[in-house]
């Protein structure tokens, strides 16, 4: 049992990482590689207001989040809207961004263990007989509230109907009268909130500390490419693979097996199926 | 007018060098590749800048006839950060000697793994270096023993795991006789000395008696630590014995406590719960968590008159207590290459190494010696032998010292959960 309830919470845990990646990829087609900077913006501006201003914790989130999706949509408009379509421009560019934003926060002096957000509850829960702290439960409960607004937000709003027009095809909905690059501004905003959100739910359970930029970029993009680049519902299920994956191995073989299991079950995926699970970029030359 | 103008500024310059003559002379450059963003890197940088400012404030350091001041030279080699290949450390140390001009090396690297790397570039330069923080690996001495001429240019003033795992084990004694722990089970990080360190741990704690249930090891950068964790619960083990350097430990911490798993974790190199500020980062769940950092004066105790000196110093002038590994082993470092220096009267690397090599003075964790064959700090238990290790335990907020029995502060204290049946 041990295995199914950590293998749950470790996949919703990769699948909140991986969401604002796809996010933003899916509409926009702009592999934003300062998402794991974005999550890790969110932290240290939460810490900031909480510690420095000492704002309620809610209040601290909300407008770190606010701040966050700001930032991402002001590196698109600044900067990724000039490249847009230049596949490794989009690539070098943001990863620069990020690669600023992350050895700034160093630079600033954001190091050690001082930095950390605290756990929303002290609770002990058991869960099939298996003990879990409070706080990885509430991150499933809250991952999954996110995963289903998402939905809802993308098939019921006009804007995000128009975000999934742009995702389908951005000819056609430019037709339709869709502002494209108004989109892509609104996706790269949304996706950095996303990843903001993640960080809300997941930092709590360690430090803020820059190498988790790196960390979350890697987790997100391993889920991404599993999945099918620009899939939602893709990235959710890769998540599930990899994050079983990773509880499995460590559960029978040892954890240090865990990340070369991941990585199997990414080659895997890919020898089967290049494009990934639910990708289409590459559907016609797998069926040929 | 002019001509008066000019008196006074030359007069003026004079007088300056005259009552400043320390700063006239050129600077001994000490170059210390550390990986700053790392706990055992900025401790190792703020221990060597303090004894420098504290040995320039006096003087400087005398060689021959002349009195020159210390000046520092920090590069970032990031070796301890994950996926940061060696040769980084080793561009670092190259740079410090090349471009620099480091007339000696400290601290660093501070990885095993790049230590070990970086001891031919420092014999080809013959450059002396002390190590002095992060690196444990017991080959490191060992190499020095076994091609001596090669690299007699390498010390280490900080204690290593063989060292480490003797007390850990006689905190292993303690806690059998005082509890009747006797079943562990070994936490390693996925990094050389940690694996290294867990394996000599588990055949010497086989050996003296105790029930080693297994050891899981971890990758770098682990932030679930569940599954160990129930692996640790269902062996029925009663001690923890966390080797990791990682800032993810504490994450292991906290899932221990939230767990309730009756064994208690006692850490070596456990930099989480080494620095202040593991109370809070854990939010008081990390309480009773046992560390050793390494060398005394990294927590408080009275080891010898300088322990505390040193302590009180380090705080006033950075505003936190010593952290962890690597604060008073950096600032011995400084202390103990003054005075080779000065018994050399020379910068002249061989013989600076002879005077190295008869260094013995009374320092901030005890008697401080080089063996002469492998230039590894001389160890002991008592610091009027030696150079002391210190073994503390969390308790309500404070880092209590709590072995060896020399210089405790307090006893080892289990949580209650770990008393009902």
């Amino acid at each position: 049992m041990d295995v199914v309830v950590y293998g749950v919470i470790n996949s919703v845990s990769l699948a909140l990482v991986a969401l604002g990646f796809a996010l933003v990829y899916g509409i926009s087609r702009l592999p934003n590689f300062a998402h794991g900077a974005l999550y890790v913006t969110t932290g240290f501006i939460t810490w900031s207001f909480l510690k420095s201003l000492g704002l309620n914790y809610v209040i601290s989130g909300v407008l770190a989040l606010i701040i966050t999706g700001l930032v991402g949509a002001g590196i698109y408009r600044a900067i990724l809207i000039r490249i847009r379509g230049m596949a490794i421009s989009e690539i070098i560019a943001s990863y620069a961004i990020g690669l600023a934003i992350l050895e700034g926060f160093r630079y600033w002096g954001f190091k050690g263990m001082t930095y950390t957000l605290p756990t929303f509850t002290k609770k002990t829960f058991i869960l099939l007989d298996v003990p879990v702290d409070g706080h990885r439960v509430l991150v499933v409960v809250l991952g999954a509230f996110v995963m289903f607004l998402l939905w809802a937000f993308t098939h019921y709003t006009k804007v995000g109907l128009a975000l999934r027009g742009m995702a389908q095809d951005e000819r056609a909905a430019m037709m339709l009268g869709i502002d494209s690059d108004l989109m892509a501004l609104l996706a790269m905003g949304l996706g950095s909130a996303l990843a903001g959100i993640s960080a809300l739910f997941l930092l709590p359970l360690g430090n803020i500390v820059v190498e988790k930029g790196y960390d979350v970029l890697i987790q997100a993009l391993a889920v991404c490419i599993v999945g099918g680049l620009g899939s939602w519902a893709g990235a959710i299920l890769a998540a599930f693979i990899i994050g079983f994956a990773q509880v499995v191995s460590t559960a029978y073989l040892g954890a240090k097996f865990q990340m070369v299991v991941s990585l199997i079950a990414i080659l895997t995926v890919l020898i089967l199926k290049p494009s990934g699970l639910f990708g289409r970029q590459k559907e016609l030359e797998e069926r040929v | 007018m002019k001509r008066g103008l000019l008196f006074v500024c030359v007069v003026g310059l004079i007088l300056g060098l005259w009552m400043n003559p320390v700063q006239a002379q050129k600077p001994i450059v000490l170059g210390c590749p550390l990986s700053t963003a790392f706990l055992y890197g900025w401790t190792a940088e703020k221990g060597v800048k303090l004894a420098v400012e504290e040995i320039n404030a006096k003087g400087g350091v005398k060689v021959g006839n002349e009195t020159r001041p210390f000046a520092v030279e920090v590069i970032d080699t990031r070796d301890l950060e994950p996926g940061v290949p060696v040769s980084e450390a080793l561009m670092a140390v190259e740079k410090l000697i090349l471009e620099k001009k480091a007339d000696f090396i400290l601290g660093g690297p501070v990885r095993s793994e790049a230590a070990l790397a970086a001891m031919p570039l420092l014999s080809k330069h013959k450059k002396i270096s002390i190590l002095s923080t992060g690196a444990l690996s017991p080959k490191y001495h060992e190499t020095v023993a076994q091609e001596y001429d090669k690299y007699k240019y390498c010390f280490r003033i900080h204690g290593e795991a063989k060292q480490l795992v003797k007390e850990i084990l006689m905190g292993f004694e303690e806690l059998k006789q005082k509890y009747g722990l006797d079943k562990i089970y070994i936490l390693v990080q996925d990094v050389a000395h940690a694996r290294a360190s867990g394996e000599i741990i588990s055949k010497l704690a086989k050996e003296k008696g105790f029930d080693v249930k297994g050891m899981e090891v971890f990758p770098t950068g682990t932030t679930d630590f569940s599954m160990g964790l129930m692996a640790v619960k269902r062996s029925g083990a009663q001690i923890m014995n966390i080797w990791m350097d990682m800032p993810e430990s504490a994450i292991l911490l906290r899932q221990w406590y939230d767990l309730k798993i009756k064994a208690l974790p006692f850490g070596s190199t456990l930099a989480a719960a080494e620095q202040p500020g593991f109370w809070k980062a854990t939010e008081g769940k990390g309480e009773f968590t046992l560390c050793n950092v390494v060398n005394a004066g990294n927590a408080p105790s009275n080891a010898t008159p300088w322990t505390m000196q040193f302590y009180d110093a380090y705080t006033k002038k950075y505003g936190i207590e010593p952290e962890g590994l690597g604060a008073s082993s950096s600032y011995m470092a400084v202390y103990a290459l003054k005075d080779a220096i000065e018994r050399a009267g020379t910068l002249d690397p061989d013989k600076v190494v002879e005077a190295l090599e008869k260094v013995d003075m009374e320092g901030v964790y005890g008697r401080l010696r080089f063996d002469p064959k492998s230039h590894q700090v001389v160890p002991a238990f008592d610091p009027k032998e030696g150079a002391v290790g210190s073994i503390l335990q969390w308790q309500a907020g404070k880092r209590v010292v709590v072995l060896p029995k020399s210089i405790a502060k307090g006893e080892i204290l289990i949580p209650q959960w770990m008393k009902e049946k």
